[in-house]
């Protein structure tokens, strides 16, 4: 009679037992797979963890071909690859970057978020790490992407020029001879391609950042390369010439040359994208990053680099203060944890030689960070923006990434605002301003 | 939650005595050994679920008030504690005060547009019409598709240059044809059409159980009075099922309170606070999480749970006090006075 009172409970126990189990072997699976950093020399086998964001294709394959060779030439070194999600990326990394599993060789982006991170002491000071010939190779302009208080922080792995993507088809189509230099220029190839009936310019309104990115190429110009640098070192946005930009934008707009229903255009989702209407000739021209060749041609409709696509640097606008050869884009790179054993750096240094970087640049369809290595860059619209990168009078950082998430997130809500007809160009300064106090 | 726990030691006491009795053993004894018996078989059972509740509901509440207090960009510990400012910043900020007159327009709409329209679906499908089990799946339908799929539908579908547009235009309509989405002046409106569409059947399905519940013999009676087809609906079928329009009201309540897929899919990240339809979800993500001003964001989570609580115990206590007051415990016979 006792045990078939206590049968029930003894099941019970079992069956919560095992949910107990299942619930911490669910929680404790990623700790096993990653390895405790910081125990490393030279003769122990040393296993590491890489987290970037290449999911498919070439560039996944040319991470796990690269990783083999290191392995090759670092016997004992393993090196576990986690491909992750770009827009998953930032908040796993977040979340296990406080814990103590993290990943020892990470994706950076450089500037305000990178900032972030080393204020949390969770990244390694690579300054003195970095292989002589690397640097060099590299040359310094690059690091300032990755450097916070004049230390290193992060190795860039390309870099990504922002300006105008065309299409040479179109613009024959309309009669365009000469790619604008000015503003009154491209004004009137916009006018040109109005009349052929094409959109002349596609902008994915929708992710904001895109339009985001109109003002930021008007502050480039319109400021001097001082007071960008001031505002990125104080938050300070009370030039003149930051009302000028917007003004600028919003007189531009005022022409109606972006695709009609641009609020409601992605970027880079689909045909209907601002990627993809030039992929498909829907619309002529799109302010992008060095990233968008790549972009565009998984979304032509036979999956290949646009043939007709060239590439401009933003147009000069009269009366800015800023350099008219200078120029805006990001880097990507990598940075090893504040623990990370010795042979993570080596890594870097392997990943940025010559032959890596044009593995990378031709798998990426990209601009390597190394300078040696972009010979092997043979996409026309490419070869232009590096063309104009080697002649630029200095080279700005994405505005968002430099100032941090905080006021790049406020820009974008401001810029989108005034694109809509619901804020006014001095809006976008007073939102700056207004996010200070959130963060 | 509360009726296993509190019928489960009554039925095993019960049983418990029972087996005492033919035992010969002392009763007290028993009955202790009997009483230890059910609390370690109720502390086995709901273990588990109690843990699991503890760890990933209540404990997160209490986390995200305490990084509210902080100027935290989540990254490591947060340090920088700051007060109260969080939350002086978020009733400051006229973005959040506009989100949060989304949310009340969505929550009144939502109730005044679907309620009427559910109650009048439920009756109309309640009849013996031809093909009405497939009217009935098919209006169920929309609940069932994912927010996602249904916001990139939808999204896509009332693009500037999508299929509404174009069917509009090529229908000789072009003058109707509108940027359903971007534009300010109707795209609360867009908003409420789709949810509307997306969570009728919901509601359509409650009123029909709740009409089917309702005991025959009442419309019989009725009938035999000489009750006209819409004095029953009026006098009967309504009040009897008032119980269920009203927990019905209390879901949309809550779901229009933390409404937050729709509208970040087919608007985006920034777009809803411009087009107006931002809701007090999407302004947590776009200053907490886009911003990555974590302390911030997690300060105006502890916002909307307030608010929500704050709703949902009134609502309780004002109106659904009357379905659950007694009805527990009494027996069913006597739930309808």
């Amino acid at each position: 009679m006792q045990w078939t009172v206590k049968g029930p409970a003894f099941i019970a126990l079992g069956a919560s037992a095992a949910l107990v189990l299942a619930a911490c072997s669910g929680g404790g699976a990623p700790s096993a797979s990653t390895s405790a950093p910081g125990a490393s020399s030279a003769a122990a086998p040393v296993a590491m963890t890489f987290w970037h964001n290449s999911t498919t294709g070439d560039g996944k394959k040319y991470w796990e071909d690269t990783v083999a060779a290191f392995q090759k030439e670092h016997p004992g070194v393993t090196i576990t690859i986690q491909a992750i999600q770009n827009e998953d990326m930032d908040g796993k990394l977040q979340t296990a970057l406080a814990s103590s599993d993290g990943p020892t060789i990470f994706m950076a982006r450089g500037g305000g978020k990178l900032a972030d991170v080393v204020a949390a002491d969770q990244v390694m000071d690579i300054t003195d790490k970095i292989a002589p010939d690397v640097k060099t190779a590299l040359g310094d302009g690059i690091f300032s992407a990755f450097t916070v208080d004049g230390k290193i922080y992060g190795m860039p792995s390309s870099v990504l020029p922002g300006g105008i993507y065309y299409s040479k088809d179109l613009f024959k189509q309309a009669g365009i001879d000469a790619t604008p230099t000015t503003f009154e220029e491209l004004s009137a190839a916009v006018t040109k391609l109005k009349a052929k009936n094409i959109a002349p310019i596609a902008l994915g309104g929708k992710d904001a950042w895109p339009a985001a990115h109109w003002y930021y190429f008007f502050a480039l110009r319109d400021c001097s390369q001082a007071t960008l640098d001031k505002a990125a070192a104080d938050k300070d946005f009370s030039d003149p010439c930051w009302l000028k930009a917007g003004e600028d934008l919003k007189a531009f707009t005022a022409t109606e040359p972006f695709n009609k229903g641009y609020l409601t255009t992605s970027a880079q989702q689909g045909a209907g994208s601002s990627a993809g209407m030039i992929a498909n000739h829907k619309a002529a021209m799109e302010l992008m990053g060095a990233w968008d060749p790549g972009v565009i041609a998984d979304l032509t409709p036979d999956k290949k680099a646009l043939p007709d696509l060239g590439w401009f640097p933003f147009p000069a606008v009269s009366g800015g203060a800023g350099d008219p050869t200078a120029m805006m884009g990001g880097s990507d790179g990598f940075a090893c944890a504040k623990n990370a054993p010795a042979e993570c750096v080596d890594f870097l240094n392997f990943a940025s030689s010559k032959a890596n970087q044009e593995g990378y640049a031709t798998a990426f369809k990209t601009l390597p960070a190394n300078r040696d290595a972009k010979d092997v860059v043979t996409d026309p619209a490419l070869k232009d923006v590096l063309a104009s990168y080697d002649k630029a009078a200095y080279v700005e950082l994405w505005l968002d990434t430099q100032y941090g998430q905080n006021v790049g997130n406020a820009l974008n809500g401001g810029v989108v605002n005034m694109f809509a007809g619901k804020g006014t160009p001095a809006d976008i300064v007073t939102a700056v301003k207004a996010a200070a106090a959130k963060g | 939650m509360s009726d296993s726990v509190t019928t489960l030691p009554q039925r095993s006491s019960r049983s418990g005595s029972g087996r005492g009795d033919a035992h010969k053993a002392s009763p007290r004894s028993d009955r202790a050994r009997a009483d230890w018996r059910k609390r370690f078989e109720i502390a086995i059972l709901s273990g588990p679920a109690i843990v699991m509740f503890l760890a990933f509901v209540i404990f997160p509440v209490f986390m995200a008030a305490y990084y509210g207090f902080f100027r935290w960009k989540g990254f490591g510990v947060p340090t920088n504690f700051i007060g109260f400012q969080n939350y002086v910043a978020i009733f400051n900020d006229p973005n959040f005060r506009e989100a949060l007159m989304h949310n009340g327009f969505i929550l009144v709409m939502s109730l005044v547009m679907q309620g009427p329209a559910a109650v009048a679906f439920a009756l109309l499908l309640n009849q013996n019409i031809r093909g009405r089990s497939l009217i009935r799946v098919l209006i169920f339908v929309p609940y069932v598709i994912s927010e996602v799929i249904v916001g990139t539908g939808w999204g896509l579908m009332l693009q500037y240059t999508g299929a509404v547009n174009d069917m509009l235009t090529n229908m000789g309509l072009g003058a109707f044809a509108h940027d359903w989405i971007a534009d300010p002046n109707i795209a609360i409106w867009t908003l409420m059409v789709i949810i509307s569409w997306k969570y009728i059947g919901f509601a359509v399905i409650l009123m029909l159980a709740g009409i089917q519940g309702i005991p025959e013999e009442l419309y019989e009676a009725a009938a035999i009075d000489g009750a006209s087809y819409w004095q029953i609906q009026r006098w009967i079928t309504l009040p009897l099922l008032g119980p269920t329009i009203r927990v019905w009201a209390f879901l949309s309540i809550i779901g229009s309170l933390q409404l937050f897929d729709l509208v970040y899919i087919i608007w985006g990240q920034y777009v809803a606070s411009t087009a107006g339809t931002s809701t007090m979800a999407t302004y947590m993500v776009r200053e907490g999480r886009l911003a990555g001003n974590y302390g911030f964001g997690n300060a105006v989570a502890v916002v909307i749970f307030v608010i929500s609580l704050a709703i949902a115990l009134t609502y309780q206590r004002l109106v659904l006090r009357r379905d659950t007051a007694g009805a527990l415990t009494e027996a069913p016979g006597k739930k309808q006075n």
